[in-house]
């Protein structure tokens, strides 16, 4: 009784600091802990490669929105130039659909979203704890099967899915394109209304889920919204090696 | 008097709180980057970076050097068809609208390969920097399917031959060298599957046709 009354006596603005104070103590310690291993390695040579890979990655962001905004420059240039109307709208008119065909523009509409994330489960004794994480493979199984199942465009965590992308382990962590991607990994694809009923009768598909999922509790989530946004591609398409046949394909560009 | 020191003594100590749980998770987000790589992986990865990184950079050159091109006509009122024609081949070159030439390796692959074997090579030259690839005249661009068991790899569900080609543009030393590197694809492949044969040759010139896809989605349209 004594103890409910005391409590009672104190105002509700010190049980407010009280409990503020108890959630900062909190988070000064997790701070402090989460920092713990990573002075440990200061002596050795992680730390510096830790940091130069943070700045790589900060540069590459910097060198995406730089391409991203200068084709845009470039595209608005192009659609303002001078020289014959007709001649220069249907140049543009190709160039558009040359960009939308090479993964240049951004792209919205029908399509789904997968998830797919590590497992939770314990690495049984004598298996290999490589399988119970999300694999380069599972990300290019996964895109394999969509195309498949008629996706029209393809995007992992925001990279976009173009004829020169490849998606490869570094350690446990993969790589799309340029970039370094951390789970979970969404792979959105563009498709028809049927895109995910068509994914889910596959057997390809099927035998993923029992594979990965079954086994091993890859845990894999889709998500069907109203629409999807698929980003355009922020690399090179400036090719060092290939030009174009002197044979035109059957729809080149138009002759001059 | 008193009420306001309690407030200014919470609205402190709130303050303190939102700041550390910003650190907190920007910690955690940060390390969590690169918590699951030993050394090695770090090495790797920032080779990578690095390398990508200048591509990108040299990238970002060619379209300053294109926009300044245009700029310039636009400002002399001149016309700009050889830039857009130019900017059109570029683009359509790297889609796979438009066949492409050039140095390279040629594949010969016979036996009971499967078409994930045929996928994880595909996969394995793009890394190496090829710029255009083909089996037995397809081009391979987004959308298109390789798969099959063993000894009946299909490409769009069409049977390739037996043996089959796979044609790959970029620099023949690099990617013969990512291909036939000691542990590297055709050496796991060997170990797999023994009586499947892959030989890769340096080539100075292979072609490899335009795709007969349609390559501009009709499930979605450009976002603004």
């Amino acid at each position: 009784m004594t103890l409910i009354r005391r409590l009672r006596s104190i105002p509700s603005w010190q049980s407010t600091l009280g409990l503020a104070l108890l959630g900062l103590g909190f988070l000064v310690a997790a701070q402090l802990a989460s920092e713990g291993p990573r002075v440990r390695y200061t002596s050795q040579e992680r730390t510096p490669l830790i940091e130069t890979a943070t700045e790589l990655q900060s540069q590459q962001d910097t060198l995406k929105v730089g391409i991203l905004d200068l084709r845009k420059k470039i595209q608005e240039a192009e659609q303002s130039g001078q020289g014959s109307a007709a001649l220069v709208k249907d140049l543009n008119a190709l160039l558009q659909e040359a960009r939308i065909a090479a993964g240049l523009i951004p792209l919205t509409g029908t399509g789904i979203v997968l998830q797919v994330e590590d497992s939770l489960e314990p690495v049984a004794p004598d298996s290999n704890e490589a399988d119970y994480l999300v694999g380069a493979r599972d990300i290019r199984t996964l895109v394999e099967e969509l195309w498949a199942a008629g996706a029209q465009a393809v995007a992992v965590n925001g990279e976009r899915i173009t004829p020169t992308t490849s998606v490869i382990d570094i350690g446990s962590s993969i790589l799309v394109n340029s970039a370094y991607l951390l789970p979970a990994y969404q792979i959105t694809a563009l498709g028809a209304d049927d895109l995910y009923a068509r994914l889910s009768a596959s057997p390809g598909f099927v035998d993923f889920i029992r594979a990965r999922a079954e086994a091993y509790g890859i845990r894999v989530a889709f998500a069907e919204p109203d629409s999807v946004d698929i980003p355009a591609f922020a690399g090179t398409v400036t090719l060092r090696y290939a030009r174009p046949e002197t044979t035109p394909g059957p729809a080149a560009s138009p002759a001059s | 008097m008193r009420h306001r020191r309690n407030q200014l003594t919470i609205g402190a100590v709130a303050f303190v709180l939102g700041l550390l749980v910003v650190v907190q998770l920007r910690t955690q987000a940060s390390g969590a980057a690169f918590a699951g790589l030993s050394s090695q992986d770090l090495t790797v990865l920032v080779a990578n970076l690095n390398a990508r990184n200048d591509q990108l950079r040299r990238e970002v050159a060619d379209l300053d050097r294109d926009l300044a091109v245009l700029t310039g006509n636009t400002q002399r009122g001149e016309a700009s068809l050889d830039e857009l024609r130019a900017d059109l081949r570029r683009v359509r070159l790297y889609a796979g609208a438009d066949p492409a030439t050039g140095p390279g390796v040629l594949i010969v692959a016979r036996g009971p390969i499967d078409g994930s074997a045929v996928e994880d090579l595909i996969n394995e030259l793009r890394n190496a920097g090829a710029e255009a690839i083909g089996i037995d005249g397809t081009r391979i661009v987004p959308g298109v399917v390789v798969g099959g068991g063993p000894g009946s790899v299909t490409v769009d569900d069409a049977p390739v031959g037996d043996p089959f080609e796979i044609v790959a543009i970029g620099a023949p030393d690099k990617l013969t060298g990512s291909l036939t590197r000691s542990g590297g694809i055709i050496a796991q492949l060997a170990a797999t599957q023994p009586d499947a044969v892959v030989e890769v040759t340096p080539a100075d010139a292979v072609s490899i046709p335009a795709t007969q896809r349609n390559l501009v989605p009709t499930a979605g349209s450009p976002r603004l």
